[in-house]
């Protein structure tokens, strides 16, 4: 493609088509760029490949059947997106969940959280060529999906949470499990911020590349790790607490200057910190009902079932038609491994939902992303995609 | 128990006298400057009804004035199936936050089936951009002055507005070929201060070439 620079030089650029299936771009994102060399001076992006309509199938529907829709949002974190979803439906209800439910989300959530940076930060280095990290995390990832496993009998795709409650409480043993997997996630954390915090190839690699400043990102609507990368103090847990975040120990972390090498280094040291967190809610877990008493969402205990009338019945009900939030509209959200995750709710007060929208956190970074990397090189482009963790099944829904 | 409820409802609403929340604040200054009316229907969040003539006005000044800095989502209600509602079809829904106090409001505006169009926020807020592609992708409401009102998440051949309520769910469509976006990448180098010398050569060469 002949072109003029606006210096009024004639140029010959060459377009270049990066995805949609592409190894480094981890899920199906396309990007469109004009190259002079390796250098982008262009580039256009393209979404939707991943794009399998949740937001018509939730309307289908019961309640309660949207949940194994949202596992497949952010899949690297699929509890948390569960844990979103029931918040904003129990807002509607206003019920209170009990302790020890509190407690299981949170601990369940920053475990997600971990493992999504985990992911993050582990493919990003693979990116930069340097996949010894990569293992080192992996290692204990592994470990967290086996609780999983025994927690919910799934893996990747839990649907753990259920609208007032939980699917089941934890097994005997889970705090031991979690404690060890904590000590393990921490050892990979040390080896890799060794292996890489002052290594000088990715220390350069990345320092000062697709630079985001504090203003950009908030134009940009940007929300968790990367606008804290790039020095908004902001986190959803911290400002606006819920679930009793305000009662636990843990600081913001926020970057510096919004390069690559902070948002890298923001997920890293938020592992730290919600390692610090699940600590001290597995300490504060105490035994106790895991499911709220109200009968508009939750299932009667079997042996009420079996004996008395009523409880049949709002068993039926439940099963057959499913829960009814008044009718409105609300708009509530969590801080997800990625930023803020929201969901807008309307009921018609019916056991359908009329209408669910999704707020995905990194549709608003990957919006940003084509403009981000222009002037900077193919291979940098690569690094910062994997810094911002765009999750194609949240991206396209 | 009910009584119990009710006697709290009352407790609370005169706290609420006492001390007027930030939204209630927000909101008795929008409804003066702006004229804007209260959405009862959402009863979680601080939600306000604006026109679409007066929409671009009261988010820019919600964005300079009141420090709602950032725009966290657009999406759009369609209402044709909606029971008891007597209003326009769509609703258009502006989600801000203010990022220092935290505070959130829900700008909406109702639009009519057969006028379902309104102002873009241009660069106002950078992501209202793919955001209100997303919402003509969706539900068919143009956004008037926008700079590149393409498909978002369907494919670009794909025919109707799938979230609209009259759109089935079950239906299926073929599509075929890739969007080039030849002419995107072109409109981004224009954007960007360059002229493209060679242009329509080009795209017959790509477009024989894949087929």
């Amino acid at each position: 493609m002949k072109v003029l620079t606006p210096q009024g030089e004639a140029q010959e650029y060459m377009t270049l088509n990066m995805g949609p299936s592409h190894p480094a771009t981890h899920g199906a994102l396309r990007i469109f760029a004009a190259l002079d060399g390796e250098n982008i001076k262009a580039a256009v992006g393209e979404m939707g490949y991943l794009h399998r309509g949740f937001e018509k199938m939730v309307e289908q529907g019961t309640f309660n059947q949207v949940l194994p829709y949202t596992d497949r949002l952010n899949y690297c974190s699929a509890m948390m997106n569960n844990i979103g979803f029931c918040k904003a439906v129990e807002k509607m209800f206003d019920v209170e969940l009990p302790e020890r439910c509190i407690r299981l989300r949170v601990i369940v959530s920053e475990l997600s959280r971990i493992i999504d940076h985990l992911v993050c930060v582990g493919a990003n280095l693979v990116d930069l060529g340097a996949l010894t990290n990569f293992w080192y995390f992996f290692n204990p990832r592994e470990e967290v999906y086996k609780i999983w496993g025994k927690l919910s009998g799934a893996r990747l795709t839990n649907t753990f949470t259920r609208i007032g409650g939980l699917y089941r409480d934890a097994y005997v043993g889970f705090e031991d499990d979690v404690r060890l997997v904590l000590k393990k996630i921490e050892a990979a954390i040390a080896d890799v911020r060794g292996l890489i915090e002052h290594n000088k190839i990715f220390v350069e690699r990345t320092k000062d590349v697709c630079v985001v400043s504090g203003e950009e990102a908030l134009a940009w609507g940007w929300t968790g790790p990367c606008l804290r990368a790039s020095g908004v103090d902001h986190d959803m847990r911290i400002h606006e607490p819920y679930y009793g975040y305000e009662e636990y120990d843990f600081d913001s972390v926020i970057g510096q200057k919004g390069d690559t090498f902070d948002r890298i280094m923001v997920r890293i040291y938020e592992m730290i910190e919600s390692i610090s967190i699940t600590r001290q809610a597995v300490d504060k877990l105490k035994p106790g009902p895991i499911n709220c008493d109200d009968a508009r969402v939750r299932l009667p205990e079997k042996s009420h079932v079996y004996h008395d009338m009523e409880a049949l019945i709002n068993q039926f009900k439940l099963i057959y038609e499913g829960v009814r939030p008044p009718l409105g509209e609300c708009y509530d959200a969590s801080e997800a491994a990625n930023g803020e995750l929201g969901f807008y709710i309307v009921s018609d007060g019916g056991t359908n939902p009329y209408k669910i929208k999704v707020r995905p956190p990194c549709f608003t970074q990957f919006a940003a992303f084509p403009s981000m990397i222009e002037e900077h090189q193919v291979a940098d482009a690569f690094a910062t995609l994997g810094s911002l963790n765009v999750i194609a099944g949240e991206l396209d829904r | 128990m009910a009584e119990d409820n009710m006697a709290d409802d009352e407790q609370d609403e005169q706290d609420v006298q006492a001390e007027p929340s930030a939204d209630d604040v927000l909101a008795g200054v929008l409804i003066e400057k702006f004229a804007l009316s209260v959405d009862v229907r959402n009863k979680w969040n601080l939600c306000l009804f604006a026109q679409a003539d007066n929409a671009f006005h009261v988010l820019q000044y919600l964005r300079d004035q009141q420090g709602f800095n950032v725009l966290l989502d657009i999406t759009v209600i369609d209402y044709l199936t909606f029971p008891g509602h007597r209003d326009a079809r769509f609703a258009v829904v502006y989600l801000l936050k203010n990022i220092q106090t935290c505070q959130r409001i829900a700008i909406k505006v109702l639009l009519e089936e057969d006028d379902a169009a309104i102002d873009s926020l241009g660069d106002m807020w950078l992501n209202a951009d793919w955001s209100e592609r997303e919402a003509y992708d969706q539900y068919g409401i143009v956004f008037k002055g926008h700079h590149n009102l393409k498909r978002l998440l369907n494919h670009h051949e794909f025919v109707g507005h799938p979230l609209r309520k009259d759109y089935p769910a079950q239906k299926r469509q073929k599509m075929s070929a890739n969007d080039l976006m030849l002419d995107q990448l072109h409109a981004r180098l224009q954007d960007l201060n360059y002229t493209v010398v060679e242009n329509v050569e080009s795209v017959e060469n790509i477009e024989g070439a894949e087929s």
